[in-house]
């Protein structure tokens, strides 16, 4: 019973452009983003939504790209790997990550950056139970988990670091 | 565009200013070293980085030797082009053995380039030294030269020095400090290139499609079993540019990757039946039964004779289960062939053996391919690497373009060569001083060549199954056991298998060392006291020792000491090995020692690891960080194998498809891991890839005993397998069903009550007059306020969701009904003359959606629910027919519904009409609101919400009184009670109703799928206060009195699927794991997706709805969501399990579901029959 659709235009914003790509609706985003996008963050690992090496971010929160078709995303704002970070600066979670060495082949590295950073953009101090249950639905092979715990603990510290000094510089910009 | 190629070895020889090492002067000579003018030094090896940072560690060895900055160095690893032909990177050798060879060219290039110096600084050689890439003298001139100034000006090449002098160890500063690894922050940002990141110019996407012998490389039907190939049945995908078909090999090639994903699901490929196998799910059997050959590696003392002295004889067996390797990332290789040469970018750990094996694959010379090596998803033995390079040469060949061939998570996990199972036994005993009285140790273990697939599936190569030797590894017991006797029982592969972490060494010491546990304990002596009597290498005592001081091991010589609280029991045990690699007796890799600390509960025989304090000997250690990652990776690795690994099997094919079938640690089980890292940095480097796996189920097991005074020799430590042995049972391993095809194609019964027909009628009934055809109305008939209102009433009544042409044309029909009757096919309604509606009048139309005669004066049958439309408004029908008229004529016949004898004599249907057929008017309720009244009008005329949500008779018309809306079945779906006899835990309130039919998605209830989610879809024109009419209506047809509030109801619905998660694991052990694999990601935490508890579905008598979303997925409800604005819909559709998940799998599954999530109600019974409905129609297509 399936019925193929002609290619239809979509119209995306991800890491904050705009571009528009042709496609068939059902067409999983992570193929896009992938083929289209030449965007080599979000992995192919399972394309049943289990592994979460797929992950980006849709409005802030964690899904799987492997599972999203191109035309739910509609205007919602898609970020990936590439995207977190703000010019030259890297996130902090991405930082943490690396000042951990929390990867060895790497391949989950990106889901687990992404989840990482979608668990601190709504608990900004986890816990470590939070963190672990956070990232209970991304696999990782090698046994990378000590140092991404540790690198994800880094990064509630770095994040905290970075929003009280931008909340300082906000506060001289105010005064100047 | 990714190039992802490496610089050949020709382009360094043949840079104006270099300087090169290499093994001999010849242009073809190995490659070691090139160092630049710019000082800047790359460095080559024939081993790769399978993810354990050996990139980092090789360049620390060259930066050592040559005394340069750590970041001047750059790696090539693999690629032929460039590096040396050292063979696979197995075996932890990569430190041991292949770095050598470079370390010495990297001596010879800084002893040349300190000799150079002496003669362009005029000083004595011993004044020099070297520092960060600079000579300068000791003895205080100010001169200095850096490599750079040295090279710079010609190119010259030198050969290894097999004398030049090492540095001494003493003098080491890179190697043996911690350096981060070289290739995060590049993978961190998604700017590193895997081999799944190459892109090349006119690159095509490729999928290959295997055979039904899933995970089997042997025996005559290999190859051959592939019977025809239709490629008609995938004429329709998009942008498709070949199907291959050699012997068994079968692949697609198109310009998009899913529209190869698309061709490779839907190509029609008939296979023989593939040959039945041993059973591998409980692997003793059938490793006992393979045929072996003995080979002694040890035989001391006199075992018979000291056996039959023995006080207490032990005669033991232990079990290990087949294995994945389970790379995160499936395989994946791109090939470029033209112009008769062959270029593949590839994550092969052996490029050289590879591209030996296209050679013979392409029937080309070896000098005519080129492998890139990239670095891909960590593999810890192999994966499909090879294969899938394979794949892409041939793809690549027959369309003569670059091709990328990604395999898919099932083929990666049916067809990666596993690590191999293994039974091992163990005779002996005590003698009377309580020390061991012999050891005699069989080990049976299939091998493990596993040639490349395609050469197999292309009849290359003939599938026989060779023998190897690589059972022995630590096969020899490190205690010293006077009477000994080793022999490991040399077999063919059963499973297709490789060589997998610790190979053979890690089972064998499974067996080492829980038996030595067993002695001590049955000798009344503290396990690790009694192992240090009986060890005797030096550093094996001094790591066991200090080990058991870092765990602060308290002696003890019996279990239970660690006591326990509630259901759970502590304990902790402890396992030593070192790992031996390489053809017998071979060389040691690193000593690693376990104090593994568990907590087991006696009620749901779950095991957490809770601490592993693993100290290992590593000799000198290149980067210690590194080496402490690959300990943590071991133990949390290894841990999961114990717990949680194995392979299942049917009797032909592998079924562990996904990581429900398979399952890993996950973060919340991961141990607390002390780790202790021996200084030996005196000692030469050994490998640290493998070892700390090693002692890891020993430990475990040990521990596990010490908790609760029981032995395990079987792995994995399922909680089904803990309880059986808590319980004193045997563990039942229920094997699901053996099916010899593909199991849903297997003829299936006719089942199910659908929107139907009937056909007992017995009244003969005469032939209905035709009316006369007329002319289609001209398109300015009808008012635009008319054709809307037309337009409302298609979209209440949904009609395009039944009438949708099988292209996706509205109205054009053809879409298949499967009914208790037979196969029903929806008619093209468009205004074409000659197939659809086009020369009907309005009295034909009134006659046909009131009464259920056609046109031209044949029954339809009542699956169009004339019955309903039978009350609609008569300006309702003469707007639909004005809509209808003025939609785009599509001349396309739809197939024609033929019935089998007797329902095929239509004009019974006239009896049945006159007993089941009120076509009166809708009568409206005076003593209701006007809102109310309007939603019963739309809910019981136009939009037939009873043609599915009521059950039908045996003569398919809808039941009345109170069966009316009680719930019915449609198209494969339950439709289920819109009234009070809904079956979930929250009352469908107005809202719910509201929201539902507005949005696809209501919170305490779920989204819609199946037909329901195409009626939400059509009823998306309708007016707000329409929806809300219907709303109205449908929640005050439930009139009993609720006694809490939704929110109360929905509350204590979670909290009992919560209490009753333990039970539903104990019930379906293995429908947990899956639910937690596969999907528990998007199902649990997740707070827009509604809880599973409260879906109705969870708690109807029959499955058939939870199985069709199971085997069909469901579409993101942010599509259905989308046009009615809904905040924050799920954008993740749910993926179809039906390719992934077997019929046991999916019983298991539905079961734990059930327990789950609706805990208060029976199990279901009858989940194979509803499998079988939920298949009936796939199989049709198919």
């Amino acid at each position: 019973m399936t019925k193929t659709s002609p290619p239809s235009l979509f119209s995306l914003t991800v890491n904050g452009r705009n571009v528009v790509v042709e496609a068939d609706p059902k067409t999983p985003l992570l193929y896009i983003l992938r083929n289209d996008l030449e965007l080599n963050g979000p992995k192919y690992g399972c394309g049943l939504g289990e592994c979460g090496a797929c992950c980006i971010l849709i409005d802030g929160r964690a899904v799987r790209a492997c599972t999203i078709p191109i035309a739910a995303v509609a205007k919602r704002a898609i970020t990936t790997l590439e995207g977190l970070g703000d010019g030259d600066h890297l996130h902090p979670v991405q930082q943490a990550f690396i000042e951990e060495s929390a990867a060895q082949c790497g391949y989950c590295l990106n889901g687990m950056i992404i989840s990482s950073v979608a668990l601190l953009n709504c608990n900004p101090d986890p816990q470590e139970a939070d963190i672990r249950e956070a990232l209970r639905h991304n696999l990782c092979r090698c046994g990378t988990h000590i140092e991404i715990l540790a690198a994800v603990r880094k990064a509630v510290v770095l994040s905290k670091a970075a929003s009280s000094a931008s909340a300082l510089s906000a506060v001289s910009e105010t005064k100047a | 565009m990714t190039f992802g190629r490496d610089f050949p070895k020709s382009s360094y020889l043949a840079a104006p200013e270099v300087l090169t090492v290499a093994s001999a002067s010849s242009p073809d000579a190995e490659l070691y070293i090139a160092i630049h003018a710019d000082g800047r030094v790359t460095a080559f090896n024939g081993h790769v980085d399978l993810g354990t940072g050996i990139r980092t560690s090789l360049a620390q060895i060259v930066a050592e030797e040559l005394d340069v900055p750590f970041e001047s160095v750059a790696m090539v690893l693999g690629s032929t082009s460039a590096v040396p032909n050292q063979g696979a990177t197995i075996a932890s050798e990569t430190i041991q053995i292949t770095a050598k060879p470079l370390q010495r060219a990297a001596a010879t290039a800084k002893h040349y380039l300190l000799r150079r110096a002496a003669e362009r600084l005029q000083l004595p050689l011993e004044n020099l030294v070297v520092e960060g890439g600079i000579i300068r003298a000791v003895t205080g001139e100010n001169a200095s030269l850096s490599f750079g100034d040295l090279v710079t000006g010609a190119s010259v090449q030198l050969v290894i020095d097999p004398e030049a002098p090492l540095k001494p160890v003493s003098a080491y500063r890179t190697v043996g400090s911690s350096r981060p690894r070289v290739d995060i922050p590049a993978k961190a940002t998604g700017r590193w290139t895997y081999v799944h990141d190459v892109r090349l110019p006119g690159m095509l996407h490729g999928r290959v499609v295997r055979p039904p012998y899933a995970g089997f490389d042997h025996g005559a039907h290999v190859g051959t079993s592939l019977i025809s190939v239709d490629e008609t049945s995938v004429a329709h995908v998009p942008g498709l540019v070949a199907v291959v078909a050699i012997g068994d090999f079968v692949g697609v090639v198109a310009t998009r990757e899913e529209n190869a994903a698309e061709a490779a699901k839907k190509l029609k490929a008939v296979w023989r039946l593939p040959p039945e196998q041993p059973d591998l799910n409980s692997p003793e059997e059938a490793l006992r039964a393979n045929p072996s050959t003995p080979r002694k590696l040890a035989d001391r003392g006199n075992v018979e004779l000291a056996l039959a002295g023995a006080a207490n004889a032990m005669d033991r067996t232990y079990v290990w289960p087949y294995q994945m390797h389970g790379s995160i990332g499936p395989s994946c290789a791109v090939a470029d062939y033209r112009n008769e040469h062959l270029t593949v970018w590839s994550g092969t750990q052996n490029p050289f053996p590879m591209r030996k094996d296209l050679s013979v694959l392409l029937d080309m010379p070896e000098e005519s391919i080129t492998v890139e090596r990239l670095e891909a998803a960590g593999c810890y033995g192999r994966n499909c690497a090879d294969d899938v390079t394979a794949d892409a040469a041939l793809l690549s060949r027959a369309v003569g373009q670059p091709v990328r061939v990604q395999l898919t998570r099932e083929q990666e996990h049916a067809w990666e060569p596993k690590g191999a199972a293994q039974v091992i036994d163990v005779r002996g005993g005590l003698d009377l001083e309580g020390g061991p009285a012999a050891y005699d140790f069989e080990t049976r273990y299939p091998s493990n060549l596993a040639p490349t697939l395609p050469l197999l599936l292309t009849g290359k190569i003939a599938p026989v199954a060779d023998t190897l030797q690589m059972g022995d590894r630590t096969a020899v017991p490190p205690y010293a056991y006077g009477n000994l006797r080793v022999t490991v029982h040399d077999m063919p592969p059963i499973a297709r298998a490789s060589w997998f972490r610790g190979v053979s060494a890690m089972p064998n010491t499974f067996a080492h060392e829980s038996y030595v546990d067993e002695l001590a304990s049955a000798a009344g002596v503290d396990p690790i006291e009694y192992r240090l009597r009986y060890l005797q290498d030096k550093r094996a005592v001094d790591l066991v020792r200090a080990t058991a001081e870092r765990a602060k091991w308290v002696p003890h010589t019996g279990p239970g000491t660690l006591g326990g609280e509630g259901d759970l029991l502590y304990g902790r045990g402890f396992a030593y090995a070192v790992y031996v690699h390489g053809n017998f007796p071979g060389t040691a890799a690193a000593w690693a020692a376990w104090v593994a600390d568990v907590a087991v509960n006696r009620k749901t025989g779950e095991i957490a690891v809770t601490k592993v304090t693993c100290g290992q000997d590593s000799g000198l250690m290149i980067n210690p960080d590194g080496v402490r990652h690959q300990i943590h990776g071991n133990v949390i690795q290894s841990t999961s194998r114990v717990l949680k690994e194995q392979v299942g099997f049917s009797s032909t094919a592998v079924t562990s498809k996904e990581w429900g079938g398979y399952p890993l640690i996950t973060f919340p089980e991961v141990p607390d891991i002390d780790v202790l890292m021996i200084p030996r940095p005196d000692e030469p480097p050994l490998g640290v890839g493998e070892s700390a796996s090693v002692p890891s189920a020993a430990a475990i097991a040990n521990a596990v005993f010490d908790a609760t005074g029981i032995r395990f020799r079987e792995l994995p430590l399922t909680p089904e397998r803990v309880l059986a042995g808590l319980n004193g049972m045997d563990v039942i391993e229920t094997v699901p069903p053996v099916s010899r095809r593909r199991w849903w194609s297997v003829g299936l019964p006719v089942v199910g009550v659908l929107t139907a027909v009937a056909g007992l009628a017995t009244m003969a009934s005469p032939w209905r007059t035709a009316i006369t055809p007329v002319e289609k109305p001209a398109l300015d008939t009808y008012s635009a306020n008319t054709i809307e209102r037309g337009r409302l009433a298609a979209a209440v009544g949904a009609c395009n969701v039944c009438h949708v042409g099988t292209d996706g044309q509205a109205f054009a029909g053809g879409r298949r009904f499967d009914t208790p009757f037979g196969a029903v096919y929806a008619t093209n309604i468009t205004p074409d003359p000659e197939n659809g509606i086009g020369n009907w009048s309005y009295p034909a139309f009134e006659r046909a959606m009131r009464h259920g005669i056609s046109r031209d004066g044949h029954h339809l049958y009542p699956a169009h629910p004339y019955t309903s439309f039978a009350g609609a408004e008569e300006a309702d029908l003469q707007a639909l027919y004005a809509f209808m008229m003025m939609q785009a004529p599509v001349a396309q016949k739809a197939p024609e519904t033929k019935l089998a004898f007797p329902y095929s004599i239509r004009s019974m249907m006239a009896g049945w009409n006159a007993m089941f057929l009120k076509a009166a008017p809708f009568q409206y309720d005076q003593a209701k609101d006007a809102t109310w009244n309007r939603g019963a009008y739309l809910v019981e005329t136009l939009g037939h919400c009873s043609a599915c949500h009521t059950e039908r008779n045996a003569l398919g018309a809808e039941k009345t009184g109170r069966a009316h809306l009680s719930g019915g079945f449609a198209d494969g779906w339950e439709a289920p009670a819109l009234n009070a006899l809904a079956k979930g835990p929250v009352t469908w309130t107005e809202t719910a109703f509201y929201d539902y039919l507005r949005s696809g998605h209501a919170r305490d209830h779920g989204s819609a799928a199946g037909p329901m989610a195409e009626v939400v879809s059509a009823l998306t024109p309708l007016p707000d206060s329409d929806v809300r009419a219907m709303a109205v209506y449908l929640s005050r047809l439930n009139t009993s009195p609720v006694a809490e509030t939704p929110g109360v109801q929905m509350q204590s619905a979670i909290a009992a699927s919560v209490a009753a998660s333990e039970q539903a694991a104990r019930i379906s052990p293995k429908g947990a794991r899956i639910f937690e694999g596969a999907c528990a990601s998007c199902h649990e935490g997740n707070s827009i997706l509604s809880p599973l508890t409260l879906n109705s579905n969870l708690h109807s008598d029959v499955p058939d709805n939870v199985l069709q979303v199971l085997m069909n997925g469901v579409e993101a409800p942010a599509i259905l969501a989308e046009t009615t604005g809904r905040q924050a819909p799920e954008v993740m559709s749910m993926p179809a399990f039906r390719d992934v998940l077997d019929r046991g799998q999916m019983e298991d599954l539905t079961a734990y579901l059930r327990a789950r999530f609706a805990p208060g109600k029976e199990a279901w019974a009858g989940t194979g029959q509803a499998i079988d409905r939920v298949l009936r129609p796939l199989a049709n297509i198919h």
